[in-house]
């Protein structure tokens, strides 16, 4: 007989899986959207991430927003403020490296933006420390310590805690419009149609620079949305993109390497093993468990669930 | 260049080391000791990811996977077994070798990106698991008696004169690599794969070899920095940053070089120091900026490194050859005696194709191909573009997998080989893309094609090496940096690399694709010769006037099948030739 | 329309096209032939501007090229249908002739031109929410004119569209660019290997050796020549 506590740990811990996993699923979608338009492993992803989060906590802290919506629009605004920031660094580094041989590396063009973005991660990462200090904030609202409360029958009583279900409702609905622009508007098709076949593009007369910077603006944008969901109920520091760099990579190369859709699915189904895995392992290891899932997806089925361009021997 | 001599390599290295400690001596301040002493680990950690990434081109982000592991095992092997670090080192060590054959089998087997990022996961998944187990705060008894014995010494000196020991044998391990058989083989995988296997070197045991050496070393640094620090926790030593500094050491200082990890800890390792000292406690994470700005930088205006434009500068003020030079150069191709006919070919069959199939998909690349190839003969495949002639090589190479039918080569079977072996049996390949080691002088360009032919003996690789390039008339060229010259020498250099492996039978890949007239007639005086001295060779080329001189027989390819086979007269009046080349209405046409 | 003239370029390093002069007028099918490595591709892609000639003009309706870049060209009415057809695999059929009417004019003939192309080639009606990537060379080849066609453009360069197809399918595809030819008055510049099939169809022809014209004229003209086979079968 199982015990009927054990059932109700499980259920609760799924059902926190999904709330953290939907905004996983977000943040994933961005990297998604950069890798899978761009061919860019951004090592600054985290960082995205994090100044998403600080952008909502001053936006909600100057504005003395204290209602619980405060962390879903300061969310959007950074998504906003992000979007243009990673225009910028995409116009002013990002292309000066393209197509540089890197003569002490494989050339692809690959490494040399792999390696810059992983001094761009540096700098931000290290800026913001010294900016903004490592005193750990949260963007408390009346949501952040609530929960709704389900009762099943005499024997369950699961709980929702309020700010992770906003979070939520919010990263489906951001997902679902990024979704929709790429797939259906003449903008978003242009941006696949860069990212599918460059050259063809340019004889289309699609401007594939302009291309590849509206999509990393976009991908920045879309992982500080989630920055900034995940703020409402998670304290943050400076360094945290690091935490949520390899959940990050692990949830898209699940979902495959290239497909939105799978990005999304992808970091929910870390964010079920994470919490999942609460049941029975200690804390410390559960972070070490998805960075042995990514290795046994990278290593036994690279191409993830949804995947096309696998980069095998 | 610096010169190959194992003795003076060691002088270099005894007489900057003796520089150094000089310097170290005259600084009485205890916090710039203590930089002075970490200068050298992060310089072994350089060269520890110079000797695999540098070399090799596989960036790896996870170096601190070792450097860890051979600080924990120096660190718990004293705890628990009072075993001394002079001991916990070498055992530190060897654990990074083990670590670095656990690490490498599986993941070499993926590419590029997959690599880095797989990579990347191996050390923070031991930061969390040694967090877990306990070992958050590891501390270094201290021995109060026979301290010496253990490592710690009452002078902060005498760890900058161990470091500086350490450092020594690193920089003596990494010099033995760079010039040598291994560095070039692991160049020439970094420069083409495919291309390295075609000229038989086994990637996969020279990967693994490279990152067992490299395992090692970072191991070792990772040993004496618990040794220094006495302190080791997860993230100092697990954590990105570790990995991080491991690359920018030598990606600043200069890749693929031997001093190159050296220069660059000794530039940034003090800059950051004494930055954070200055303003660390005022501005948190400078380091880290500081680190950050240096990669941009680097990547941005200086990808090779600091070293090689130091290099450049010097070599260009004593007047020595640089990769920009585009002096002008004359191939003197031994002349062909044309009074003395093509000895006859012979009757024996040196390849025979059968019934050769290979599709993609839906479409069949090469259907049902049969021909033979004679000893001594020059055979040309023609056809449209698209025929499957580069398709029909690489399946005889062992690039990619026939899906049906067998290859003799001299009695052997080539089909289910891979590339280096195929090359290993005698069969050679040019390719039409030359991708050249731009700074290595074209004889140690050549020298790797001879490698398979001389696996142990390096001074008569060399001897093979300089023949081949006798042949192709580059001998005088042998000292040139490669990344000076034309295509026709490009050319030449890549049959020479062939010739130096002593092939049985060469398959030249449009050796003649874009050369001007003048350069064509030098490159066919070439072949010829060649030819006269009896090799074996399959040609595919386009231009027509060409191979119709020099190819004895033609077997026309159109749609992956096989069209006619025979001389070239016979072959190109025939009409179903004809018509693959012109078009069916050109014989209607011609029938009016 | 459009005059080159004394073109140089190199590609890859090697020189591929010397002193390369060639006309197309209003309206008018050109073709040119040549055998591999004649340096027909690097030809289209100096007229496209993905490689910057080393020497000589393109003239474009009076105007030089040189100056513009090459995500312009298109909206000044010059079409290229890529070697290989280089549609976007992982686009639908639709989606792909919509990234062919990026254009100004090609945006204000959108459905004229959809209604021509679908009656011109049925099966991109039929197929049109397919991955472009899952059809056939043939379907594919289609999807890549059409493409290139839904611009409205003036002139339309097609790059070896037999390259890899059977001969069945290449002969509709040469009998689909006829009837373009026939039936609009867009000029079309044609650059094959396959001889017969290009000189076949087109008003006015060259033949391309080693990066030089080696002869031009007539169609009728140029099949009798020997020379032609000489330049493609050595003797």
């Amino acid at each position: 007989m199982i015990s009927l506590v054990l059932i109700e740990s499980i259920l609760q811990a799924a059902i926190a899986g999904l709330l953290i996993g939907s905004v996983y699923g977000l943040m994933c979608v961005g990297l998604g959207l950069i890798f899978g338009l761009m061919r860019v492993i951004n090592f600054a992803q985290g960082e995205f991430l994090m100044l998403g989060m600080y952008v909502t906590f001053f936006f909600c802290t100057t504005l003395g927003l204290s209602g619980s919506l405060g962390p879903v629009v300061g969310s959007l605004v950074s998504g906003v403020v992000m979007f243009g920031l990673g225009m910028l660094i995409h116009k002013t580094l990002l292309v000066k490296s393209t197509g540089i041989r890197v003569v002490g590396t494989e050339g692809e063009g690959h490494y040399p933006q792999l390696i810059l973005t992983l001094g761009i991660s540096l700098v931000v990462a290290n800026g913001a420390l010294i900016l903004f200090g490592n005193v750990p904030r949260t963007v408390r609202t009346p949501f952040s310590s609530t929960a709704w409360e389900l009762a099943i029958g005499n024997d369950f009583m699961l709980f929702f805690n309020k700010a992770r279900v906003l979070a939520l409702l919010v990263s489906i609905l951001v997902a679902i419009a990024v979704y929709l622009f790429v797939q259906r508007t003449r903008l978003g098709k242009s941006l696949r149609a860069a990212a599918d076949n460059a050259a063809a593009a340019t004889y289309m007369g699609i401007d594939v620079e302009r291309a590849h910077r509206i999509s990393f603006g976009l991908g920045a944008a879309v992982t500080a949305v989630a920055g900034g969901l995940i703020a409402s109920y998670y304290p943050f520091q400076p360094y945290i993109g690091l935490d949520f760099v390899v959940i990050m990579y692990a949830g898209v190369v699940l979902g495959g390497l290239g497909s939105m859709i799978g990005a999304f699915w992808g970091g929910l189904t870390i964010g079920l093993i994470q919490q999942m895995s609460t049941l029975f392992l200690p804390l410390q290891l559960q972070n070490a468990m998805i960075f042995v899932v990514f290795l046994l997806i990278i290593l036994f089925r690279p191409q993830g669930l949804f995947g096309k361009n696998v980069e095998r021997v | 260049m610096k010169s190959d001599q194992p003795t003076s390599q060691v002088k270099t290295i005894v007489l900057l080391g003796l520089v150094y400690l000089l310097l170290a001596y005259l600084i009485d301040d205890k916090y710039y000791q203590l930089i002075l002493t970490v200068v050298p680990i992060w310089a072994m950690m350089g060269i520890a990811w110079n000797v695999f990434s540098g070399y090799s081109g596989l960036v790896s982000f996870g170096h601190a996977a070792f450097f860890g592991i051979g600080a924990y095992t120096v660190a718990l092997a004293m705890i628990y077994w009072n075993l001394s670090p002079w001991l916990g080192i070498p055992l530190g060590t060897l654990a990074g070798v083990v670590a670095g054959v656990l690490v490498g089998y599986p993941t070499f087997r993926l590419r590029g990106v997959y690599f880095s990022l797989a990579m990347l996961a191996y050390p923070l998944t031991l930061l969390y698991v040694f967090e877990w187990l306990g070992y958050q705060e590891v501390t270094i008894p201290m021995k109060r008696e026979d301290g010496p014995l253990y490592m710690q010494f009452a002078s902060q000196y005498a760890y900058i004169v161990v470091g500086i020991l350490f450092l020594a044998i690193a920089i003596y391990l990494a010099s033995r690599i760079h010039g040598s058989r291994f560095g070039l083989s692991l160049t020439a995988i970094k420069q083409n794969e495919a291309a390295a296997e075609a000229a038989g070197i086994d990637a996969a045991r020279w990967k693994l070899k490279a990152i067992m050496v490299s395992a090692a070393i970072a191991a070792a640094a990772g040993g004496y920095y618990a040794v220094v620090l006495i302190v080791v926790t997860p993230p100092s030593v697990f954590g990105m940053l570790a990995s991080a500094q491991a690359m920018i050491m030598a990606l600043f200082g200069g890749v693929a070089t031997l001093w190159g990890p050296v220069l660059g800890a000794l530039i940034l390792i003090p800059l950051s120091e004494i930055l954070h000292a200055e303003l660390g406690n005022h501005i948190h994470g400078i380091h880290g900026v500081i680190f950050g700005l240096a990669i941009i930088a680097m990547i941005l205006y200086a990808p090779e490194g600091i070293f090689p434009r130091i290099r450049d500068a010097i070599n260009k003020r004593r007047g020595l050859v640089t990769v920009a030079d585009d002096s002008r150069r004359t191939v003197n191709v031994p002349p062909v005696d044309e009074s003395q006919s093509r000895p006859a070919v012979s009757q024996e069959v040196a390849l025979k194709v059968n019934h050769l199939s290979r599709s993609f998909g839906g479409l069949k690349a090469v259907s049902d191909v049969s021909f033979e190839v004679y000893t001594g003969e020059v055979l040309g495949i023609i056809g449209p573009n698209g025929a499957g002639k580069t398709t029909l090589f690489n399946l005889l190479n062992g690039f990619i997998s026939a899906n049906e039918g067998t290859v003799q080569f001299m009695g052997k079977e080539l089909v289910g080989l891979k590339p280096n072996q195929v090359c290993r049996q005698g069969v050679g390949r040019t390719f039409q893309v030359v991708r050249p080691f731009p700074r290595l002088s074209v004889l140690q360009n050549v020298v790797v094609g001879a490698f398979v032919s001389q696996p142990d003996n390096d001074e008569l690789a060399h001897v093979q090496a300089r023949e081949a390039l006798a042949r192709v008339g580059m001998l005088e060229h042998e000292k040139v940096l490669a990344g000076s010259l034309n295509s026709l020498e490009l050319r030449l250099m890549e049959l020479a690399r062939v010739l130096a492996g002593r092939p049985k039978l060469i398959l030249m890949d449009e050796t003649l694709a874009g050369l001007g007239a003048e350069e064509v007639e030098t490159m066919l005086a070439v072949i010829r010769r060649l030819a006269n001295e009896g090799q074996t060779i399959v040609i595919i080329e386009h231009t027509m006037q060409a191979m119709v001189r020099l190819a004895d027989r033609f077997v026309v390819l159109d749609h992956g099948q096989v069209l006619a086979v025979g001389k070239p007269l016979e072959v190109t009046k025939d009409p179903a030739v004809i018509e693959a080349y012109l078009g069916k209405k050109w014989m209607e046409h011609a029938k009016h | 329309m459009l005059s080159i003239e004394h073109l140089s370029a190199s590609y890859g390093g090697l020189k591929a096209l010397s002193d390369v002069s060639v006309r197309v007028g209003e309206g008018q099918f050109v073709a040119i032939v040549g055998p591999n490595g004649a340096g027909k591709t690097t030809l289209f892609k100096t007229i496209s501007g993905t490689v910057t000639p080393a020497s000589g003009k393109i003239m474009w309706m009076g105007q030089d090229l040189a100056s513009i870049p090459a995500a312009r060209r298109p909206h000044l009415g010059i079409a290229h249908v890529p070697e290989g057809r280089q549609v976007f695999k992982e686009l639908t059929v639709f989606e792909n002739l919509e990234m062919g009417a990026q254009t100004e004019k090609g945006l204000a003939d959108w459905d004229k031109n959809l209604d021509q192309m679908y009656s011109l080639f049925p099966i991109l009606s039929s197929r049109k929410n397919q991955f472009a990537g899952t059809l056939s060379g043939g379907e594919q080849q289609m999807v890549a004119i059409a493409r290139g066609m839904m611009s409205s453009p003036k002139l339309i360069m097609l790059d070896e569209p037999s390259m890899g197809l059977a001969p069945k399918i290449t002969d509709m595809i040469f009998e689909r660019i006829e009837e373009i030819h026939t039936h609009s008055n867009v000029a079309i510049l044609l650059v094959e290997q396959r001889v017969a099939e290009a000189l076949s169809s087109c008003d006015h022809g060259y033949v391309l050796q080693t990066g030089r014209i080696a002869l031009e004229g007539a169609p009728d003209v140029l099949m009798e020549d020997p020379h032609v086979k000489e330049i493609y079968l050595g003797m």
